[in-house]
């Protein structure tokens, strides 16, 4: 089996992509080796060591959803990690766009985690691009991004209606358009309205607006207030004193301010429209169930 | 070929950055030398800034657009120029709407705030001329012919990108390469930027890597430097072509950044007499499929030799040794 | 009463037009010599009884004695003077000067121009102001015309110099054809204002002489002139079919008691016998001169309004400067440069006038955008306009020359140096740096005893706009604001943002420059006669030092560099090792990408017809281009969405079909044997769109068929 690392260092550090293929190996993917963690933590560099850089928060946090989550699918997890990994774990952009810091998280902080939760049922293997992988697909950092996208401001409650449809993180995500919040927050509302319910139907949303975005400029139809420095850098400098995050009740993001309320509906007014038209892929189309491997 | 079931704008929408500043909280706002942008290449380099710590980034943004948009009796009407930064490794997409510097003029103006934790390495800055057409408002009527780079760290504003060159004893380097200390290099596809690990602990490697001129050192440098670029070559050419995103129909995406730079070079000649796209298709479908991907090696290499200028390497060294050879006699 | 001159010089001169002696008018008028002489010398006046009888001696009106502003008609009237064969029997088969220069309305302004700056009067303050006035004279008006230029007493003359086989021959035989066969006749009239005029006498030196009478005479006003009356002027000879310049001036200084309406004409033509008599070359319009052998040699004349008029040489103002009216004006070069514009010979002659106005602006703007540029609380030198009549009416509204459009760059550098308002460092486009380049001057002389010293000259730098040409220039002047060096800045990298720089030294670099006036010499010294560099003359080494030349090569090096302080970048810095690898493993540079094999054979889809129905299905009607052996090629056309990223959702085909040259077999397109083109037309299939086909863009490809061979 699989098992939570024996060896965790105090605080978290990057493993540069051509390192971590080294340690994802077919015993790590089929669920039945352990990483070793001495080796791996020699070939990570180590991040500065500063509160925001802790590694247990965030062992503790993989732990409790494990433990919460043990006599459910683990799909469901999901929705309760994601917006307390983005709070706990408190990134820049920037940072969170190299792989490095992800590939340590899947590797060398919770590959028990990984295989717990992608192990595919038939394949009895884990796709290793939820180690080592792209913004969409890795393990830690589609929960993080899909934290970072679809949360409205400090506002986490949307995340949590995104992450409980599987196809919003599996194909919404990696679409351009989410980059725009009032989109991002449009297609939630159609999940929370419930005129969006399956895996499928998220699916021709997301492909029909992102068709449609190819001819207007939802940017120019409804505009989105200006990204707020000043409250990322107070949010983040928060972690850096070492605030510490509650498990239990949804937490706060960054005190950013909402993507403006008319933006938003006129958006889902108009998305709901194109939904009502767009073609849902029946099952006579001979497509699997929503990726699971 | 893409139709579009409305009436777009013709001709060329131009795009200018005629200014760069920067700003950190409670510091004056710096404004960039007109050296941290350059107009033929069409980058902004914002490692320039002396601030160190600035934490927005403002660009004057000018555009030209034809100026029938604009003109009364058009198909187009409530024309607006929007400027749109993309950086897609941080999913970061900032627009701002632009100015007419005159009424119904050709000339727009305005200015595009970045963060700096919104930018991992590059941003793409392009325009959109956005209008409402036959009832639809926000239609994306043009977009700039070119688009600029903004790159958050390089000090310097060219579009190039050289892969990452390292030299390193491997017997006391990191942990991976300790496996390889018996060969000279090695190359790592893997990653942000390839790299090119050179084994220092190589006997005489700095040596021949350091040597210039048309003596022997000078000739094996010359082919050993243009064998390492073709290994170079291969490593991403596979790596490039390892990694892509798949269409619904198993039709491959061209990939961005250096894998796309390395495909859009090196395809060509591994696929001639194709569209890129169809020899990306092409190339895919070999390493997939079932058959066609080892007989497809001998053209991956052909095509690296050639990037790597193998073929006039090999011909100045054995020009040069005979020179040599001849002045011995001599 | 208006009076114009004194009696006693303007008697005097009367005089001598009629070739009355003072005792001829004495006995005439009734009064003693003595008192004719008293009035000549000013002692005397004659009573207004006497000066009737005055007029009846000199054969002119009361009126003419009373104001004395013109001459009075009595004797020789105005009239060509040609000079005569050499003794020696030498022939001059046209005039070197003039000939040395094609027709080029380019030269003539930069040339014309430029002795209007040299000209220019500078104590109060004003720009000269330049007019270039082409006027197309037809029918009546041309008959007029003739008659005031007595043609009928020159065409002989010309139908002698035409009938040589020579270049002036035929340049003639053009110019006589084209007013004969078309009734046209061009003039081109150059004037200016707040000049120095045609001041001096008509023979010895002075202007008037160095213009009129003498060839390759350089006749410099100020110590900054940089062109001259010299082989300039032949330009506007030059610029005649017919060879024939009459020039109206108004002087600065008087000459004979008189300012306004000096006139002349000058005519160069080849040696040529007409009726039996050998003639050398040039004539002159004017008076002749009672004092010249046998009273012959024409001189210029002070004339009536009248005349002015009826010669097209009225000036607008008593502002002094002069008019130089080019009779047949025309401009070989517009026809070679205007290639585009050029349509047979009737275009040329519909166009010809608005294609010299254009290249009139043109060079002006080119040659004098900074002397045209003004700022702070200086004006400019130069203010320059053209304009086109024809027979009097306004054909091309005057046109201000406008240095902005010209040059608009290194105007604004210019502007943007005298206004104060340039940076020391480049920031936003638009904006001019400025910063200085040590000039070390030598001593004169070589002395050791005597010091130089060190001019700061002014280097300006901004960004380059199309308009300006080629970028990436340094071009230097002095005081005089004309270009004296353009030069490209060397060892720049490609990727150097396009720049224009301007050099100011000497008098130019302002007021605060140390040693502008050394400066200023010093390089004066060092410029040739073309005025298109600094660099060893001989002026340089007599006056300097043989070596001295090597200050301008050190200028030249530390202008360089420091446009390359503010334009270029750093170098990239190397990347850690490596050697030679790095440019090996360089992506992105755009210098490796080939063009496409020629060979290719791959068809391409050229043209698609696309057009949603009422279904909502994109109907769409693809042709298809076959290179040579092309048609063995298996393509499926396939219907895609445009998205804004990532996969394009695929469309199905509801029918689709070949029209042309080719059918559909499972999808994919067989082109007919040797077919070079195809069509087809497909529908798509609505239930299979992601979206609306209004809402997004489709996209059509050929997709090979698998297992196609490399």
């Amino acid at each position: 089996m699989t098992e939570r690392p024996d060896h965790l260092p105090e605080y978290l550090a990057r493993l540069a992509d051509e390192n971590a293929a080294r340690f994802i190996g077919d015993g790590l993917l089929s669920g039945k080796d352990s990483v070793p963690a001495i080796a791996l933590n020699q070939a990570a560099e180590p991040l500065p060591e500063s509160p925001r850089w802790r590694l247990r928060a965030l062992r503790d946090l993989i732990d409790d959803a494990m433990y919460i989550y043990r006599d459910d699918r683990p799909t469901q997890a999901d929705a309760w990690l994601a917006p307390r990994l983005h709070a706990i774990l408190r990134l820049t952009r920037a940072e969170a766009a190299d792989s490095a810091l992800w590939n340590y998280l899947a590797l060398g902080v919770a590959p028990d985690f990984v295989v717990w939760r992608h192990r595919s049922e038939s394949k009895k293997t884990v796709n290793a691009r939820y180690f080592k992988g792209p913004y969409h697909k890795q393990a830690f950092a589609r929960l993080w991004w899909s934290a970072e996208l679809f949360r409205n401001g400090s506002d986490y409650e949307p995340v949590v209606v995104a992450c409980g449809n599987q196809d919003m993180l599996n194909t919404v995500l990696r679409l351009d358009v989410i980059d725009h919040r009032p989109i991002a927050q449009a297609l939630v509302g159609l999940l929370r309205r419930e005129v969006v319910r399956t895996g499928r139907e998220a699916n021709a949303l997301g492909k029909a607006v992102n068709t449609a975005a190819a001819t207007l400029m939802y940017d120019a139809i409804a505009a989105d207030v200006e990204r707020d420095a000043g409250a990322l850098r107070r949010w983040i400098d928060e972690a850096e004193a070492g605030i510490s995050v509650q498990h239990r009740p949804l937490p706060a993001g960054p005190a950013e301010e909402g993507a403006p309320q008319d933006s938003v509906e006129r958006l889902t007014d108009h998305f709901a429209e194109l939904f009502a038209e767009a073609p849902v892929r029946g099952k006579e189309e001979g497509q699997a169930e929503a990726e699971e491997d | 070929m893409k139709v579009f079931p409305y009436s777009r704008l013709r001709g060329t929408v131009s795009l200018r950055v005629d200014a760069v500043s920067v700003k950190a909280p409670e510091q004056p706002r710096e404004q960039l030398d007109s050296r941290a942008r350059s107009v033929t290449e069409r980058v902004v380099a914002l490692g320039l800034a002396e601030t160190e710590d600035w934490e927005t980034a403002a660009l004057t943004v000018s555009a030209t657009i034809p100026s029938k948009a604009t003109e009364p009796g058009g198909p187009w009407s409530d024309v607006v120029v929007v400027a749109v930064l993309t950086d897609r490794t941080t999913n970061t997409r900032v627009t701002t709407r632009l100015v007419p510097e005159s009424e119904g003029g050709r000339e727009w103006r305005g200015e595009l705030q970045v963060l700096r934790a919104d930018l991992f390495e590059r941003g793409v800055l392009t325009v959109q001329v956005v209008a409402t057409v036959d009832g639809v408002p926000g239609r994306i009527i043009a977009e700039a012919t070119d688009d600029w780079v903004v790159d958050a760290r390089s000090d310097a504003p060219v579009r190039e990108q050289t892969f990452d060159i390292k030299e390193v004893g491997f017997a006391k380097g990191p942990r991976w390469l300790q496996n390889f200390v018996d060969i000279p290099w090695i190359v790592n596809a893997a990653g942000r930027l390839p790299t090119v690990h050179i084994n220092t602990d190589f006997e005489g490697m700095t040596d021949v890597l350091n040597a210039e001129g048309r003596g022997p050192e000078g000739l094996v440098n010359e082919l050993m430097v243009s064998q390492m670029a073709a290994d170079v070559w291969i490593a991403v050419f596979h790596s490039a072509i390892g990694e892509l995103e798949i269409e619904d129909d198993g039709t491959p995406l061209f990939p961005y950044g250096w894998q796309g730079e390395v495909l859009r070079e090196m395809l060509p000649d591994v696929v001639p007499d194709r569209t890129l796209e169809d020899a990306l298709r092409e190339v895919h479908r070999r390493r997939v499929g079932a058959t066609g991907w080892t007989e497809l090696q001998p053209r991956i290499q052909y095509a690296a030799m050639r990037r790597a200028g193998v073929p006039a390497a090999l011909t100045e060294t054995v020009r040069g040794l005979d020179k040599l050879k001849r002045e011995d006699e001599a | 009463m208006e009076a114009g001159e004194d009696f006693g010089p303007w008697l005097a001169r009367q005089l001598k037009l009629a070739d009355m002696t003072q005792t001829e008018l004495a006995q005439a008028v009734e009064v003693t010599r003595a008192a004719v002489s008293a009035w000549i010398t000013g002692r005397a006046t004659p009573r207004t009884e006497t000066i009737e009888r005055i007029a009846r001696a000199l054969n002119t009106d009361l009126a003419t004695v009373h104001t004395r502003t013109t001459d009075t008609q009595a004797g020789l009237p105005v009239s060509w003077y040609h000079r005569p064969g050499h003794a020696d029997g030498g022939r001059e088969l046209g005039n070197a000067a003039a000939f040395a220069f094609d027709a080029d309305v380019s030269v003539l302004a930069r040339e014309t121009c430029q002795n209007s700056l040299d000209e220019r009067l500078t104590a109060n303050g004003q720009p000269v102001r330049v007019r270039y006035t082409l006027h197309e004279l037809t029918g009546e008006t041309l008959a007029r015309f003739r008659e005031a230029i007595q043609w009928d007493e020159l065409y002989p003359h010309y139908e002698a110099a035409r009938a040589q086989d020579q270049k002036v021959g035929r340049v003639i035989d053009a110019g006589l054809r084209d007013m004969y066969e078309h009734d046209r006749l061009v003039l081109l009239r150059v004037d200016d204002y707040n000049a120095a005029g045609l001041t001096g006498d008509d023979y010895s030196d002075g202007r008037f002489a160095a213009v009129v009478r003498r060839q390759l005479d350089s006749h410099k006003s100020g110590t900054s002139a940089g062109g001259s009356y010299g082989l300039g002027k032949a330009t506007l000879w030059a610029t005649s079919r017919l060879g024939l310049v009459l020039m109206n001036s108004t002087l600065s200084e008087p000459h004979e008691g008189r300012t306004e309406r000096r006139l002349i004409g000058r005519l160069d033509l080849p040696w040529r016998l007409v009726d039996g008599e050998p003639w050398a070359g040039p004539a002159w319009l004017g008076r002749p001169d009672p004092e010249s052998p046998g009273a012959r040699v024409a001189r210029s004349w002070w004339a009536d309004e009248e005349t002015v008029a009826s010669l097209h040489l009225t000036r607008e103002s008593g502002e002094p400067g002069t008019s130089f009216l080019i009779v047949g004006a025309h401009d070989v070069a517009s026809l070679v440069d205007d290639n585009a514009a050029f349509e047979g010979d009737e275009g040329e002659d519909n166009d010809s006038i608005q294609r010299m106005h254009r290249r009139l602006v043109r060079a002006l703007g080119k040659n004098f955008w900074a002397a045209m540029t003004g700022g702070g609380d200086q004006l400019p030198l130069l203010e320059a306009s053209v304009r086109t009549l024809r027979n009097g009416d306004v054909a091309i509204a005057e046109q201000r020359v406008d240095p902005a459009v010209a040059q608009p760059s290194r105007t604004r550098a210019l502007k943007a140096f005298l206004d104060g308002t340039t940076v020391e460092r480049l920031t936003e486009s638009g904006q001019v740096a400025q910063t200085t380049v040590p000039l070390n001057l030598p001593a004169r002389g070589g002395g050791r005893a005597s010091q130089g010293g060190e001019h700061r000259a002014v280097l300006l730098v901004t960004d380059a706009e199309d308009a300006d040409g080629k970028p990436n220039r340094v071009t230097a002047m002095r005081g005089n604001r004309m270009t004296v060096r353009d030069a490209a800045v060397p060892g720049l990298s490609l990727s150097t943002n396009p720049f224009q720089a301007v050099l100011l030294t000497g008098a130019a670099a302002g007021r605060q420059a140390p040693f502008a006036a050394e400066a200023e010499e010093f390089l004066r010294a060092a410029e040739p006669p073309e005025h298109n560099k600094w660099g060893q003359t001989e002026e340089l080494t007599l006056t300097y030092s043989p070596s001295a030349y090597r200050r301008i090569t050190s200028l030249t090096r530390e202008t360089n560099a420091a446009i390359k302080e503010l334009v270029a970048r750093p170098k990239k810095r190397a990347k850690a090792g490596g050697g030679r690898l790095a440019e090996k493993v360089t992506v992105g540079t755009g210098k490796t990408r080939k063009p496409r094999l020629s060979a290719a054979t791959l068809p391409v889809l050229e043209e698609l017809d696309a057009q949603v129905l009422d279904s909502g299905a994109w109907q769409v009607i693809g042709e298809i281009r076959i290179p040579a052996g092309g048609h063995t090629w298996r393509l499926a056309p396939v219907a895609k969405f445009d998205v804004r990223s990532g996969p394009r959702p695929t469309i199905a085909w509801a029918e689709l079909a070949g029209v042309d040259n080719c059918e559909v077999v499972d999808g994919t397109l067989r082109f007919a044997d040797k077919a070079r083109s195809a069509t087809f037309r497909g529908i798509t299939d609505p239930a299979t769109h992601a979206v609306r086909s209004s809402l997004s863009g489709l996209v059509v490809e050929l997709r090979a068929g698998e297992g196609e061979s490399l």
